[in-house]
């Protein structure tokens, strides 16, 4: 049960058709919803007239401004400062300004475009340089970050990390390796554009949204509508692809305020475009430098990153903060120094995205330590394994120590890799690591039932968004109560039912979750040892209940048997509730340590054209530190797609910007990402199992680990290939062949 | 998208007709004709779907000396057809590469060559092929070679109310290596950055057509012996002008891979003269 | 000048007679005019494929073909790949290799795999590669996606030894006992709209 690859939990009604999200959901009476923008990123918005659009026939209702409470109530999870709809300006590309609600989503579509907007485009910062020029406008409003004396900046925050004497290292440094790295604006990408619907419900509010953080949500609206929470019902079916893009809120506000006004459900379902211009993630320039001994040991690290944020902080500044507190790497380095910066910028607001801040700094630390090999002479594998924390190993002062035996993951991907072997002339390898930290609080609570029969009923907050949390949950229950595990029915998705759960992020559910799984069972299972004591006559003490079957002594009972006898003529079930906690540590940079590592390490054998600069991954390895596998198929299925949406940043993917800050490349035709045809030529992944981690059976999370250092892998074997080092991202082509142009001859 | 009659006519002279009146297009494959409907960029009151017209097929003939490919013909069906694989290979290639699978199963040949898109992937093996437009109009039916039907990024010589109802290939007199290369984003399907075809004889005449580096595909041709190739080749390729504003590649690499492709074109399509000549 | 137009459409092997909007996709009118909502809406522009059918036994998009074009024609939406409930072996075999995650593009890489191995009974992973390129897949479940269309083409469900990663997860993973195989339920949870 426990690592095999049951099917997937509700894999049946994703292979039919069955399975409902957001979009698919029928609702009596609904009206649709299209948003209003302008054809510019920083505007001022003048007059909104929508008298044309409100003679459309079957419009009910344009949303503007002055539609809305004065002030213009404004939400976000670090700081509330995004609008229901835009203020005066507009912010970015893509802001709404208003939204039309119409009986049919065509009358929607042609009054959106039927409203009549005064704006004048105005200077837009979309670059970090501008952002960091004090000469930019700004483009926050410092009303909104009241007594932050970074108000008047467009430095959302600056973050300091590092232990050490780092005068010393640099003192004792024989070899320093310099260098900065940029990693572009990618998007989520998710194939389920985002989708929202809400409704009046009693004398409270019901709202739909394909979101990671249902119980976040309801906060968010019990606080702007000024209802109790359990007047906010969120539902969250399970999302098609979240990928950290369906953390937070974005139009949930919106359709709310549009539904309790209109006293009818409302719905928006966001175009392909429209994702792009909500969702990204943070574009990042980073320098390291690094001193190294002679021996290839570090003496010391000294990191400066900035992040260039959109134009409302959404999560981005945690997402600048969680990623460069450990932008280290896994290595013992006496000193560090970090410097990290979440620049603020007319550009969609940043959010997470798989790896949370980690890719950015990882593609600057791991090439950083590619070119230090090559500099020191010593091996790329070598000078890291002699680097690396031991278990155990204090790496992180303050933090989590070391969690695994991490050699073993860099050896195995070595080993796949053939490190070392000869390669024919045209073809390079890279390695590199990645390290990301899990979550650093938590907090759970899952109910189990077990029912007359012997099934079971799982209650979890998670959003099972293609992870495969219902599975997981499923097989933990399974085999705690002796179920087959298609007996296990896991609902998740509605806030009025479900216990609450802190959110889906950090690759936390099968750990945090999965222990209050854990917990509920175990619960379930202290109640059957009373049942089956009492039953048998025998002392509670005696009773064994565990994996899926009640023994006393020798004898075994099933348990259904000891259900049917137990509850007796009235029936009944027998109900655990599990809670899983991690504390916050105020005292901590982060709020809290980490609750795991995630570790992986990625290997990959390129081959370049060197007339054209194609890069082709001809083998690409990925070995993960998972702790323990809970379903073969599923770690697969994680560690591979992160791998393959790794090389989407890698190789081809970014947002083009023009000069006034509007998106070139909005939609699918000029932002491309990764297709069957874009697979390296063979993928092979590997779980590292040592049952260290702190989940159920010793798992770890690991959703996110092997997205993390495919970029330096590939880069440095590009360089392995061709001698030529590249310091920016994408790997396209063309950016290849310039490199390759400007290559100095060997 | 914005409302539009629709109209399915059975007759050829009832389309010329309708497409006569002024703001109408012409649905055939819809693949690229869906998508600026939906974003606005086009807005016309009547849509003409020709897939009912009993005058115009989706069939592949061979009639007389040349090859009829029916303006209903789509991707699909002309790279699987085994006289355009064994006869024009470039046009079966460039097919084969025009969108995904879904794509090629609606895209028509006579689409891709009426929106005139400098990165069309076929025009540049049609070049090649000195293929001809076949349109009906209100003043009757009329032969177009096709380095006379483009004019520009979407602008061709199809006078009002002309309607293509098919694209002939004369067939080959003599020996012929002919291939299609392309330049992309990605392997996977994309909007060729360099597109281009190339065709030899065994007189050394040498027929090379490009796209995607100018307004509109670019037919070159060199007599055998014109000169040492690198200088042939310059000379074919100076017509290429890419646009210094398209957000796929910049002029430079552009220019450069026309260079790539057309030699490694030249290679292939000699060596596919050499194996036809030793069958 | 738009009126709505009667249209007569084969649709999972039953002929259904509407009316269309001429400016609506046989993506609308599926999702909306006959509730089909298990073929996806995404980027519209025919590159992500969430949205195939099969239009006279052909992987169309049906975001780029007009519902009135469809008329008197044979459309299968994932909805029509199950008979009487038993799913089709192509939908086995995506369960068994855990090609579906989100699964939100698994409809339409159903609908491609179909249509290829109807075309192509026993492709190679070349062919498989191009047959599916026009539908992503974010989650990136390709391998085991492609693992599905090979399982399939097999006609076994054995697991894929054709892959070095089958192999990989194969040498640490045991595979399970017969008793794992069976899908973890997955009934509709929390998704009625409130009374």
């Amino acid at each position: 049960m426990i690592g095999g690859s049951p099917w997937r939990g509700g894999g049946r009604s994703r292979v039919t058709g069955a399975q409902a999200y957001v979009a698919d959901l029928r609702f009596e009476d609904l009206l649709h919803v299209k948003l209003v923008t302008v054809d510019a990123a920083r505007a001022r918005i003048g007059r909104i007239d929508p008298a044309r659009a409100l003679a459309v026939p079957d419009v009910r209702l344009v949303m503007t401004p002055a539609e809305l409470p004065d002030p213009m109530p404004r939400f976000g999870p670090q700081l509330r400062d995004r609008p229901v709809l835009a203020v005066g300006e507009t912010a970015y590309h893509g802001e709404p300004v208003a939204a039309v609600a119409a009986e049919t989503i065509d009358a929607a579509e042609e009054a959106a475009g039927l409203v009549h907007v005064d704006f004048e485009p105005l200077p837009a910062v979309t670059t970090i340089a501008a952002a960091l020029d004090p000469s930019s406008p700004l483009v926050q409003d410092p009303a909104l970050r009241p007594g932050d004396a970074l108000a008047q900046t467009n430095v959302l925050r600056e973050h300091r990390f590092g232990w050490g004497d780092l005068a010393a290292g640099e003192r004792e440094a024989e070899v320093v390796v310099d260098g900065t790295w940029s990693f572009p604006m990618v998007t989520q990408f998710a194939i389920e554009p985002h989708a929202f619907v809400a409704a009046p419900d009693g004398d409270g509010i019901a709202v739909w949204s394909a979101i990671q953080h249902p119980y976040w949500l309801q906060r968010v609206l019990a606080s702007m509508l000024e209802l109790p929470l359990s007047k906010v019902r969120v539902f969250a079916p399970d999302p098609g692809g979240g990928f950290g893009g369906k953390q937070h809120a974005k139009y949930e506000p919106l359709v709310a305020f549009m539904a309790l006004r209109l006293g009818r459900p409302v719905r928006l379902v966001l175009t392909l475009e429209e994702t792009f211009q909500a969702v990204r993630r943070a574009a990042a320039d980073v320098r390291v430098r690094s001193g190294f001994r002679r021996d290839g040991t570090i003496v010391f690290r000294d990191i400066e990153a900035n992040y260039l944020v959109g134009a409302y902080a959404d999560i981005a500044d945690r997402v600048v903060a969680k990623g460069s507190y450990t932008s280290n790497g896994p290595y013992r380095t006496p000193a560090v120094r970090i410097v990290a910066r979440s620049l603020l910028s007319n550009t969609v607001p940043s959010t997470a995205f798989r790896g949370f801040g980690n890719p950015q700094q990882i593609w600057a630390v791991e090439s950083n330590m590619d070119e230090a090999a090559r500099r020191l002479g010593i091996d790329p594998v070598e000078l890291r394994l002699r680097n690396l924390a031991r278990r155990g190993d204090a790496f992180l002062p303050g933090d989590l120590p070391a969690d695994g035996v991490w050699a073993d993951t860099v050896r195995a991907a070595a080993r796949r890799i053939g490190w070392g072997s000869p390669l024919p002339a045209g073809r390079g390898r890279g390695l590199a690591v990645g390290l990301k930290e899990g979550p650093t609080t938590g907090l759970s609570y899952a109910t189990v039932r077990l029912l007359a029969d012997g099934s079971v009923v799982v209650h979890a907050g998670t959003s099972d968004m293609g992870q495969g949390a219902r599975t997981i949950y499923a097989q933990i229950a399974a085999h705690e109560l002796g179920a087959p595990v298609d007996w296990v029915t896991v609902v998740m998705g509605d806030t009025a039912v479900v216990p609450y759960d802190q959110q889906t992020s950090a690759s936390r559910s099968s750990v945090l979750m999965g222990n209050a799984v854990l917990a509920a069972c175990r619960q379930v299972q202290a109640r059957l040892r009373t049942m089956a004591a009492a039953l048998e006559g025998v002392d509670e003490a005696d009773v064994v209940v565990d994996g899926g079957e009640v023994r006393l002594g020798d004898r075994r009972l099933e348990i259904a048997d000891v259900l049917t006898r137990g509850l007796g003529r009235l029936g009944g079930e027998l109900i655990g509730v599990g809670e899983m906690r991690k504390e916050a540590q105020p005292e901590h940079p982060l709020g809290g340590t980490a609750a795991f590592y995630e570790f992986n390490c990625t290997a990959v054998e390129v081959s370049v054209d060197i007339d054209t600069g194609d890069v082709t991954v001809e083998r690409h390895v990925t070995v993960s530190d998972v702790g323990r596998v809970l379903h073969a198929g599923q770690v697969r299925g994680q560690d591979e797609g992160a791998a393959v949406m790794g090389l989407g940043h890698t190789l081809m993917e970014h947002y083009v910007w023009d000069e006034a800050g509007r998106i070139r490349n909005l939609g699918a035709i000029d932002y491309k990402i990764p297709t069957t045809m874009d697979l390296p030529r063979s993928m092979e992944s590997e779980a590292i199992e040592h049952a260290d981690g702190p989940g159920p059976y010793g798992a770890k999370g690991m959703s996110e680990g092997a997205l993390l250092c495919v970029a330096p892998a590939v880069a440095a074997a590009v360089r392995d290939a061709t001698g030529a080092v590249i310091r920016d991202l994408p790997l396209t082509p063309e950016r290849v062949w310039r490199a390759l142009q400007d290559r100095t001859p060997v | 998208m914005r409302p539009f009659r629709y109209e399915r006519p059975d007759r050829l002279a009832d389309a010329v007709a309708l497409l006569g009146e002024g703001s109408a297009r012409v649905l055939a494959g819809g693949t690229d004709l869906v998508i600026r409907l939906r974003d606005g960029s086009l807005r016309p009151e009547v849509v003409v779907d020709v897939k009912r017209i009993a005058e115009i097929d989706d069939g592949i003939h061979e009639v007389d000396d040349r090859i009829v490919i029916g303006a209903r013909a789509v991707m699909t069906d002309i790279a699987a057809h085994p006289r355009i694989r064994a006869d024009f290979p470039a046009l079966a290639e460039a097919a084969l590469v025009v969108g995904s699978v879904q794509i090629r199963n609606r895209a028509t040949l006579a689409g891709n060559v009426c929106n005139a898109s400098p990165a069309a992937d076929t025009a540049p093996a049609l070049l090649v092929y000195d293929a001809v437009v076949v349109a009906t109009g209100p003043d009757g039916e009329r032969r177009i070679p096709i380095d006379a039907f483009f004019v520009r990024s979407g602008v061709t010589t199809l006078g009002p109310g002309e309607l293509v109802t098919a694209i002939e290939l004369p067939l080959p007199t003599q020996p012929r290596g002919s291939v299609h290369q392309r330049r992309t984003r990605r392997r996977g399907h994309d909007l060729a950055s360099v597109t281009l075809a190339c065709a030899i004889t065994p007189d050394g005449t040498t027929r090379l057509a490009y796209g995607s580096v100018g307004p509109r595909p670019v037919l070159a041709t060199a007599a055998g012996h014109a000169g040492p190739v690198g200088e042939v080749l310059e000379r074919m390729l100076a017509a290429a002008a890419p646009s210094p504003t398209s957000l796929r590649a910049s002029p430079e690499y552009r220019l450069a891979m026309l260079r790539v492709h057309a030699e490694r074109a030249l290679d292939t399509a000699r060596r596919r003269l050499a194996e036809q000549a030793a069958q | 000048m738009s009126d709505p137009l009667r249209i007569e459409v084969r649709v999972n092997g039953r002929t259904r007679a509407f009316e269309v909007r001429p400016h609506h996709t046989l993506l609308d009118s599926l999702r909306d005019d006959l509730g089909l909502t298990g073929t996806k809406a995404c980027c519209l522009v025919g590159e992500c494929g969430a949205c195939t059918v099969l239009l006279n036994g052909r992987s169309v998009d049906a975001c780029l073909v007009l519902a009135v074009e469809a008329d008197g024609g044979d459309v299968v939406t994932v909805e029509g790949l199950a008979v009487d409930g038993q799913l089709s072996a192509l939908q086995a075999a995506f369960l068994e290799t855990g090609a579906a995650q989100c699964g939100f593009c698994i409809p339409g890489q159903l609908m491609a795999a179909h249509a290829l191995l109807a075309t192509t009974p026993d492709p190679d992973r070349a062919g498989i590669e191009e047959g599916l390129a026009g539908n992503y897949c974010r989650c990136a479940g390709y391998e085991q996606i492609i693992e599905a269309v090979q399982l399939a083409a097999r006609g076994t469900t054995g697991p894929s030894d054709a892959h070095p990663a089958a192999d990989a997860h194969s040498a640490r993973a045991a595979h399970p006992d017969a008793a794992d195989r069976p899908d973890v339920a997955d009934r509709p949870d929390a998704q009625v709209a409130p009374q």
